[in-house]
């Protein structure tokens, strides 16, 4: 019997209690950030230092060893190079990245000497046709002079994030953000 | 039951209802389950006789992964394993493979790599508990969780550059060192946080409703609990004292201090789904007290240990055993000599739980079944690899 | 509506098109009425869901999101028409609107204000009782038509619930027509006062036993949570509207938010005075025209009031399991009604509503409701600051965002 009014007085006092925390939690900060149509400046440039977006190659730096291309776990870089038998000069004439495929584990920037390949903070590359996610970070048709350490980096190195944004355009091609 | 290997049409053979009883399929996909689960059902339409569960619909050959890869290069593929415990699936990896090759972690790594499990603990429970409350129909206590972890993302975020598949713990240490500010700006959440969690216990926890439909649901009893083979909260909760990071006393967790929350029939009967939610709760708040500790005793040094870029192991075998949040994670590790593992087999405590649900599905109803798989807390990655 | 008819028609035999007009007239009105407040209801509650688990909402579709409903309806419209194969065809048809009609009969007997009644029966809540009744016919007959096993069995479940909770809805408002002394609905708010302490709710403590024991019948009856295992697991689906798409389905969801609207508001008239206006007299607010738009104002607020809670309600408390509903109905529900109605019968008995130890105990009662609600704000502001100081020292900005505040 007591057992009975018990029961209904710990209903009333937990439902009471309940009450009370949702009601407290109407006079709160929400914490939603309202991405894209109500945020200062572009995610992509809040986001900390080591965050682990699409990969981009800086290939002016880049000394064509293929570390990257062995290191990686799933495959999904491939550096072409070209050896001129005359000359003995070799030229890096390829260097696809698969979005799609890549796990974003990092390994290849570790791997890397140079730091040509790196993160970017970029997340953005959602499309309707997986083949636009192949990023070419080599021009068809144009050949590299890979980098050699000793010497001095060229001038005008595009800023971390600014190839991948480049890049990442081509997911989009028919859309407004395609011209963002 | 023989031990082989059944596809759905045997299952379904075998368990041919009778008249009266009508078998459903709780499919793979259902807002219930946690990932793709499929339970075939056979009920009278109040009560269930039998809950056959039906995996692999998740598996993905990452035991078979293992050979081809090499050693560095598999880590990711344990954050994998079990996406909410990722940190401790690295650990595990890594402890296996750090026993074969006989090397060593820095002091400040095994801190770190204690710093990054706790997080992740924390943030596994609070899906875990979230869950429980959401198959449960309070959906308020959830978004509240997720908020919260909403705050640990960021922190690895800062950490490691990544939200869920961390990466995080290498072989021989960690990856990345703690970012300016890390330590200040987890305490803070820690501190904004712990209160919160008495919120959560007044707002879900001792929610009269909430208690009346785990309490005294599935009792699992010690014994069957270890012939079963639960591990983690599971056995806790059915009052088996048993928690590798102290009885086995891997990394540097014997030099913290920190209790084990044991399940005493809270509000029913010892081991029933409540003794399972309570135990998780009050595993967060350990794992809070092992993190304000570990951030006051960080000592300096190296984050990794120096192993070669291309890692060849002796041929020999190791077996590694860490406590995820779903509890004991074991790598079997097998090496051959060369660059890539002869055989990786990974043991984990969600397969157990799932083995148990048929055994405890008789005479449940539904409503029940899916509190009973809400608190076995079983992530169908970790069932099926 | 028929002062209106009356107005128009003049004394003497009324013809039957005038009639028939108004009818027409005020079933569009109510119509309308319904269709709005089940959109907007739909919306609103969306946003107040979403501030209390730290969201924002819907606020993306139109103004602050307010087209959300709207969307919403035109997608289900255009969904394709299922038919489940095996089902009966003139049942499934109109299952949903036995469930409509059973709601929409409801707004008939709903006093807006003073003049602002469709239809005044002497039977007022008997009516609204009786009517809402219909729902089970139509979700007895979806569940059967859908020629689903588990359509059959959600839909028998969910009529075994609203058929049991309708005993304590039907006792609570027994208590307010023993009060009242007639069912209609004008009547039973002439009945109570204007000023708080004079409504029913704070008659005694057995009336305002009546008042919790309605409300959570009433949440039963409207299959909202804690209440709603018929829609939200059984049987691993939605119960008895499984097989049903696009318009079929949104009648009978309109049907659900409509409910919580005649829910509060049949709360509202019984339990909290309706729409008098404190310190104006009944035969003032007939008069005048102002004091009925006054009325009608209020009888919005009270009722919205309600509705709030009701959402609420349903985002802080888990669900219950079937036979945990059931035992909550017949062994705590009804025997508190039964309490309830022997006690508020001796308590006419013993202290006529214009005594001074009536008017005294109403105080009390009134007096005791206040704390309690008082106690709620208390542990509010405790839950608030107990965060309050943490967050902002973790985010670097304050708490407070003003629930008024459109993100």
């Amino acid at each position: 019997m007591r057992l009975y009014f018990n029961r209904i007085a710990r209903s009333a006092s937990a439902t009471l209690e309940g009450l009370a925390v949702t009601l407290s939690w109407v006079f709160r900060r929400p914490c939603t950030v309202q991405w894209p149509d109500k945020i200062d400046k572009p995610l992509e440039e809040t986001l900390p230092e080591r965050f682990r977006g699409i990969l981009e190659v800086e290939v002016r730096v880049c000394t064509g060893c293929q570390a990257c291309e062995r290191t990686c776990p799933i495959g999904c870089i491939l550096v072409r190079t070209e050896r001129n038998a005359q000359t003995k000069e070799r030229f890096i004439t390829g260097f696809a990245i698969d979005a799609a495929k890549c796990m974003y584990c990092g390994l290849c920037v570790e791997a890397c000497p140079t730091g040509a390949i790196r993160h970017t903070t970029q997340f953005a590359g959602a499309t309707t046709d997986l083949g636009r996610l192949v990023l070419r970070y080599v021009p068809e048709g144009t050949r590299v002079v890979p980098y050699k350490p000793s010497a001095e980096p060229p001038a005008g190195l595009a800023p971390r994030g600014s190839l991948a944004a480049a890049h990442l355009r081509q997911c989009f091609p028919d859309t407004k953000e395609g011209a963002r | 039951m023989p031990a082989e290997l059944k596809d759905l049409a045997q299952l379904r053979e075998m368990a041919l209802p009778i008249a009266g009883e009508t078998m459903v399929n709780m499919g793979p996909q259902h807002p219930s389950t946690h990932g793709v689960l499929n339970f075939l059902l056979v009920t009278d339409g109040e009560v269930m006789h039998r809950a056959i569960p039906h995996v692999g619909y998740l598996h993905r050959g990452m035991e078979k992964l293992a050979e081809e890869v090499p050693y560095h290069g598999y880590m990711p593929f344990t954050d994998r394993l079990d996406y909410l415990a990722a940190m401790s699936a690295n650990q595990g990896y890594a402890m296996a493979v750090e026993k074969l090759l006989g090397c060593g972690v820095p002091p400040r790594a095994e801190w770190l790599r204690l710093i990054a499990c706790e997080l992740n603990r924390i943030a596994s429970h609070l899906v875990a508990t979230g869950t429980m409350a959401m198959d449960l129909g309070a959906f308020t206590p959830f978004i509240h969780w997720l908020r919260e972890r909403e705050v640990i993302n960021d922190l690895t975020e800062a950490l490691c550059g990544s939200r869920l598949t961390y990466h995080y713990l290498r072989i021989g240490g960690v990856g990345y060192d703690l970012p300016a500010g890390f330590a200040d700006r987890t305490l803070r959440w820690l501190d904004h946080f712990e209160p919160m969690i008495d919120e959560f216990d007044r707002l879900i926890s001792h929610n009269e409703i909430f208690v009346a439909r785990l309490a005294n649901v599935s009792p699992i009893g010690a014994a069957m609990a270890i012939d079963y083979g639960l591990v983690g909260p599971n056995l806790r909760a059915s009052g088996v004292d048993w928690d590798l990071r102290r009885d086995l006393a891997y990394s540097v967790y014997p030099e913290c201090q920190f209790e084990v929350p044991l399940g005493r029939g809270y509000r029913g009967v010892v081991g029933d789904c409540y003794d399972r939610f309570v135990v998780r709760v009050l595993e967060i708040r350990e794992s809070c007290r092992l993190l304000r500790q570990a951030f006051e005793r960080l000592p300096e040094g190296e984050i990794q240990a120096k192993v070669g870029r291309k890692l060849k192991l002796p041929a020999g075998e190791a077996y590694a055993r860490v406590e995820a949040p779903r509890g004991e994670m074991g790598f079997y590790l097998v090496s051959d000599g060369g660059e890539s593992p002869y055989r990786l087999k990974v043991r984990t405590g969600s397969f157990s739980a799932m083995s148990i649900i048929e055994a405890l599905s008789h005479g449940l109803m539904i409503a029940d079944l899916v509190a009973l798989i809400g608190s076995l807390d079983v992530i169908a990655p970790e069932v099926d690899r | 509506m028929w002062e209106l008819v009356r107005t128009v028609a003049g004394q003497g035999p009324v013809p039957w098109y005038y009639g028939a007009a108004a009818a027409l007239l005020s079933a569009g009105v109510l119509l309308g009425f319904a269709s709005a407040f089940a959109g907007l209801a739909s919306f609103v509650e969306r946003r107040i869901a979403a501030r209390m688990m730290s969201r924002v909402g819907p606020n993306r579709v139109g103004p602050q999101g307010l087209f959300q409903f709207m969307a919403d309806g035109i997608k289900l419209i255009t969904k394709e028409d299922l038919f489940p194969e095996g089902h009966d065809p003139i049942l499934f048809r109109i299952a949903p609107y036995f469930v409509f009609a059973g709601m929409l009969g409801t707004f008939v007997a709903l006093p807006f204000s003073a003049r602002l009644i469709a239809a005044d029966l002497n039977v007022g809540v008997l009516y609204v009782v009786a009517i809402t009744s219909l729902v089970v016919v139509g979700i007895i007959l979806g569940g059967w038509s859908s020629n689903s096993k588990w359509a059959l069995f959600g839909g028998l479940r969910s009529a075994a619930q609203i058929v049991s909770y309708e005993i304590p809805v039907g006792m609570a408002i027994l208590c307010v027509v023993l009060l009242t002394g007639g069912l209609s609905t004008q009547s039973i708010i002439a009945a109570q006062g204007g000023m708080p302490w004079n409504w029913f709710a704070c008659h005694s403590p057995f009336a305002a036993m009546a008042f919790v024991v309605y409300l959570i019948a009433a949440l039963a009856e409207g299959n909202r949570t804690p209440f709603d295992l018929p829609e939200a697991e059984s049987e691993l689906v939605a119960g008895y509207c499984t097989e049903y798409s696009g318009f079929r389905f949104v009648v009978f969801f309109f049907a659900e938010w409509a409910n919580l609207w005649i829910m509060s508001a049949i709360a509202t008239v019984c339990f909290l005075g309706g729409w008098r206006i404190p310190l104006v007299s009944v035969a003032e607010t007939y008069a005048h025209g102002y004091w009925v738009a006054l009325g009608c104002l209020v009888f919005a607020g009270k009722t919205l009031a309600l509705v709030f809670v009701v959402i609420q309600v349903r985002w802080t408390l888990p669900r219950l399991r079937l036979d945990q509903m059931m035992a909550v109905c017949w062994k705590y529900l009804i025997p508190i009604a039964f309490v309830a109605v022997l006690g508020t019968m001796t308590w006419m008995v013993l202290l006529p509503w214009d005594s001074a130890l009536g008017k005294a105990l109403r105080g009390v009662v009134f007096l005791a409701t206040l704390g309690l609600l008082g106690h709620l704000a208390r542990r509010t502001v405790a839950t608030y600051r107990a965060d309050a100081a943490h967050y902002s020292r973790m985010a670097g900005q304050s708490l407070w965002y003003a629930p008024w505040r459109l993100p």
